[in-house]
C-alpha cells in the first residue's frame, strides 16, 4: 500500500531524517493560524497519490496572507482525477542542491537495491535513461543491518558527507517498515543541512498487519469487498466477466479474451478451495458490475469439487449468462446440474472463452 | 527428475493443520503408486508425539532429523512463522525446503532465503505449488492425476496454469521428466535460471516449457542463459500497469516487466513464444 507524503515524512522523521517544517489540514481548517506556526513563505501540497504532481498544480506556493485561500482552493479540487481530502502545508526551504536516494527490492538478487544519484528532483527514469552513469547502485545483503561503509562512500560519489548517515536511516526505515519502495526525491541540501522535500513510502501487503495497517487504501470499493471474500480482484472495464482459481489461469484466461477479441471486465482468482460459498459470492459480485454481460468460470483443479461449484453458480443465479470450464472431481454430476438450469460447460479453456467472446458480441 | 527423487526422505513442516496433513496424505499416496520413501515424519511446535496422516510429529526439524535421517522438507507453515521455519530446515541441515506458503512478508523471504544460501540449503518457492516427478516424488499439493512420465521439463511461476499446461502436454502425447513451480513472490529461493541449470544436468530433460507472467524480468535471464531449447508463455498481457495481478510478484511497477515488452525481448532471444496455451504442445513437439 502506499502511503501518502505526509505520512512518509511522519515516518521519516521519527527515524531521524530531517524534514522541512509542515503541518497536515483538511477542508474547514483554520490554515492561517496553523501557517502562523511555520513561518512565512510557504509551500501548500496535495496529498494526493498521483505521479507528476507539481506539474498537475497540485503543488503551489503561498505566503501567511494566500494561504488560506490557496489551500481551500486545492482541496477543492482534483489532481488528475484524484479529489484533494488533505493538504500539507511546508515552509519554504532554500535549496542548494537536489539528490535522488531510494531502496527498493532487487529481484534478481533478492536483496535490498540502493539507487543514489546526484541529478534529483526530476523522474529516475529520466535520468535511467539520458545518463543511466550518474546513478550508482548497490546491492546489499538481506542479513546486514546497517549499510558498510565503503558502499555509503561508493554511492555518494563525492556528494556531501551528511548524506551519508540519511542513507543509513533511510535503510533502516526500509527493513522496519517492511518497504517495497523508499523513496526520497529530492534530497535537498540546505544552508541549514540536509532535508526529505518529498518521501514515498510503499509498504508490502503482505505485511500491513504486523505495520498496523487495517484497510488496504490502494483498493477500490469492489476491490475491497473482493479482498474481504479472500478474492483477488482487479477491474478491467470490458463486458465478460473472469472467474479462475490461481493467478497465472486467471490471467491467461483474461489475456484468451483479448486475443480472441473479448473486452475482459475483471480479473478474479477465487483462490484455493472454491468451494459453493465462494463461487457463489464471486458470481454473484460480477453479476452486479454494470456492462458485466456474459461471466465465464474456468476452474481447474485436482481437488476442486465440480458438484460443489456448479451448485455456487446455481445459488448466484445471475441474470447474465455464464459459461463454464471446469475440471476436477465429480465432473459429470457439475455438468448435469449446469445442463438442468440452463448453464453451458465446456471442456477446455479454449471453447469456454470463445463462446464467451462470442456471447459478449 | 531434478531436485529429489523417490529415495528422497521429506517430512513436512506444518504437518497437523488441515493443508499439512491433507497434503501428507497425497504425497504419500503418490509415494506409495512408484514406490517411494515420501514423507516419513512431520514437524509442529507443541504437537510432538502426535501423529498426522500416519506420519509421526515432532516439535522441531533437528528432532525429526534425528530420528529419520531425512533431506528435504515440504513447509506449510502460515505467513507469519514461515520464514523462520525455512531457517530452522537450513539450520538444521536439510538440503532442500519447499516452501508453498503465500503471503509471507517479502522481508522475510530475503532473510530467511538468504540465510539458507549460507547453510548451503536450496529453497523452491514461497509461494509455489511445488514440484512433481513424474513416476520420482511429488513434494507439495500438484495433482498428480494430469501428470505422466517423459522428457519435457516444466518451470513455472503459477500453480493452476502449470496443471493446465500440463494436462494439454498429457493429452499430446507429451511426458514430463519434472515439473517445478518456482512461486509467484517478488522474491523467491529458486528462479528461472536455477531451475533450467538443473535440467541442463538432468539427461532425462530435453526441451523445457518455461511459464512466466508480467513482473520482474527472470524469464528473460532464464531464457538468455538456457542450455536446452525453451518454450515461452507470457501471462499477463493484458494486465493494466500498477496492479496486482493476483500474485505478489505480478505487478509491473516503475515501467518494469510488462508482459509485452517481456514477450519482445523473449522474442528477440530466439526463443518461441506461445500466445496462447493450446499451442505450446506443438512448439515443444518441434524442439524434441
Amino acid at each position: 500500500m502506499k502511503l501518502l507524503e505526509f505520512e512518509a515524512k511522519e515516518i521519516l522523521k521519527s527515524a531521524g531524517i530531517p524534514v522541512p517544517k509542515g503541518i497536515v489540514m483538511k477542508a474547514g481548517d483554520d490554515m492561517k493560524a496553523a501557517a502562523a506556526q511555520i513561518g512565512d513563505r510557504l509551500v501548500v501540497k496535495a496529498q494526493v497519490d498521483v505521479g507528476g504532481r507539481g506539474k498537475a498544480g497540485g503543488i503551489l506556493m503561498a505566503d501567511s496572507g494566500s494561504v488560506q485561500a490557496t489551500a481551500d482552493g486545492l482541496l477543492q479540487s482534483s489532481i488528475k482525477g484524484i479529489p484533494v481530502y488533505t493538504v500539507l502545508i511546508e515552509e519554504q526551504i532554500s535549496i542548494e542542491h537536489e539528490y535522488y536516494l531510494s531502496i527498493t527490492i532487487d529481484r534478481a538478487s533478492g536483496s535490498p537495491l540502493i539507487l543514489f544519484t546526484a541529478s534529483g528532483g526530476v523522474d529516475i527514469e529520466e535520468v535511467a535513461t539520458s545518463t543511466p552513469d550518474a546513478i550508482r547502485k548497490a546491492v546489499i545483503h538481506p542479513l546486514l543491518t546497517d549499510v558498510p561503509g565503503y558502499t555509503i562512500r561508493y554511492l555518494l560519489n563525492g556528494a556531501p558527507k551528511e548524506i551519508g548517515p540519511i542513507i543509513n536511516r533511510l535503510y533502516n526505515v526500509f527493513r522496519s517498515r517492511d518497504a517495497l519502495l523508499a523513496e526520497i526525491n529530492p534530497l535537498v541540501t540546505t544552508p541549514d543541512g540536509v532535508y526529505a522535500a518529498d518521501a514515498k513510502l510503499i509498504v508490502d501487503d503482505n505485511a500491513l498487519i504486523r505495520q498496523g495497517i487495517h484497510e488496504n487504501r490502494d483498493l477500490n470499493e469492489r476491490e475491497r469487498c473482493a479482498e474481504e471474500f479472500g478474492f483477488s480482484f482487479v477491474e478491467l472495464h470490458g463486458s465478460i466477466g473472469v472467474i479462475g482459481n490461481g493467478a497465472g489461469l486467471t490471467m491467461a484466461t483474461v489475456d484468451l479474451i483479448t486475443v480472441l477479441g473479448g473486452r475482459p471486465a475483471n480479473f478474479l482468482d477465487v483462490g484455493g478451495g472454491a468451494d459453493r460459498v465462494r463461487v457463489a459470492h464471486a458470481v454473484r459480485l460480477l453479476g452486479s458490475m454494470p456492462g458485466v454481460t456474459v461471466i465465464i468460470v474456468n476452474l481447474l483443479g485436482g481437488i476442486t469439487r465440480c458438484d460443489e461449484v456448479a451448485a455456487g453458480i446455481i445459488d448466484a443465479g445471475v441474470a447474465q449468462q455464464v459459461i463454464v470450464r471446469l475440471a476436477g472431481t465429480n465432473e459429470e454430476e457439475g455438468r448435469r446440474m449446469l445442463n438442468a438450469h440452463g448453464y453451458r460447460m465446456l471442456d477446455t479453456m479454449e471453447e469456454a472463452v470463445a463462446a464467451a467472446v462470442e456471447e459478449s458480441s | 527428475m531434478i531436485y529429489a527423487d523417490r529415495k528422497t526422505r521429506v517430512i513436512v513442516q506444518g504437518a497437523t493443520g488441515n493443508q499439512g496433513s491433507f497434503h501428507i496424505g497425497r504425497m504419500n499416496q503418490y509415494a506409495r503408486s512408484v514406490g517411494g520413501q515420501g514423507v516419513v515424519a512431520g514437524v509442529t511446535p507443541g504437537k510432538g508425539g502426535q501423529e498426522s496422516a500416519g506420519v509421526p510429529v515432532y516439535d522441531s526439524v533437528l528432532e525429526a532429523v534425528h530420528a529419520h535421517d531425512v533431506t528435504a522438507s515440504v513447509m506449510f507453515v502460515p505467513g507469519g512463522a514461515a520464514a523462520d521455519s525455512i531457517m530452522e530446515a537450513a539450520d538444521a541441515g536439510l538440503d532442500l525446503v519447499v516452501a508453498i506458503t503465500e503471503h509471507i512478508p517479502v522481508h522475510d523471504v530475503m532473510k530467511a532465503c538468504a540465510y539458507a544460501k549460507i547453510r548451503g540449503c536450496t529453497v523452491i518457492g514461497p509461494n509455489c505449488p511445488g514440484l512433481l516427478s513424474p513416476g520420482e516424488i511429488s513434494m507439495g499439493i500438484m495433482p498428480s492425476h494430469l501428470y505422466s512420465p517423459g522428457s519435457v521439463g516444466v518451470v513455472s511461476r503459477s500453480g493452476t496454469l502449470t496443471y493446465e499446461v500440463v494436462h494439454e502436454l498429457t493429452r499430446a502425447g507429451i511426458g514430463q521428466s519434472s515439473v517445478v513451480g518456482i512461486g509467484g513472490d517478488p522474491v523467491i529461493g529458486q528462479t528461472f535460471a536455477d531451475v533450467l541449470d538443473q535440467f541442463s544436468q538432468d539427461p532425462a530433460t530435453k526441451a523445457v516449457v518455461l511459464l512466466g507472467e508480467l513482473g520482474g524480468n527472470l524469464e528473460e535471464e532464464g531464457a538468455r542463459m538456457a542450455e536446452l531449447p525453451v518454450v515461452v508463455f507470457i501471462a499477463g498481457t493484458s494486465a493494466p500497469p500498477e496492479k496486482r495481478m493476483g500474485h505478489a510478484g505480478a505487478i509491473v511497477s516503475g515501467g518494469e516487466g510488462d508482459a509485452n515488452s517481456k514477450i519482445k525481448r523473449l522474442k528477440a532471444l530466439g526463443v518461441p513464444v506461445a500466445s496462447r496455451l493450446s499451442e505450446i504442445p506443438e512448439l515443444i513437439r518441434k524442439e524434441l
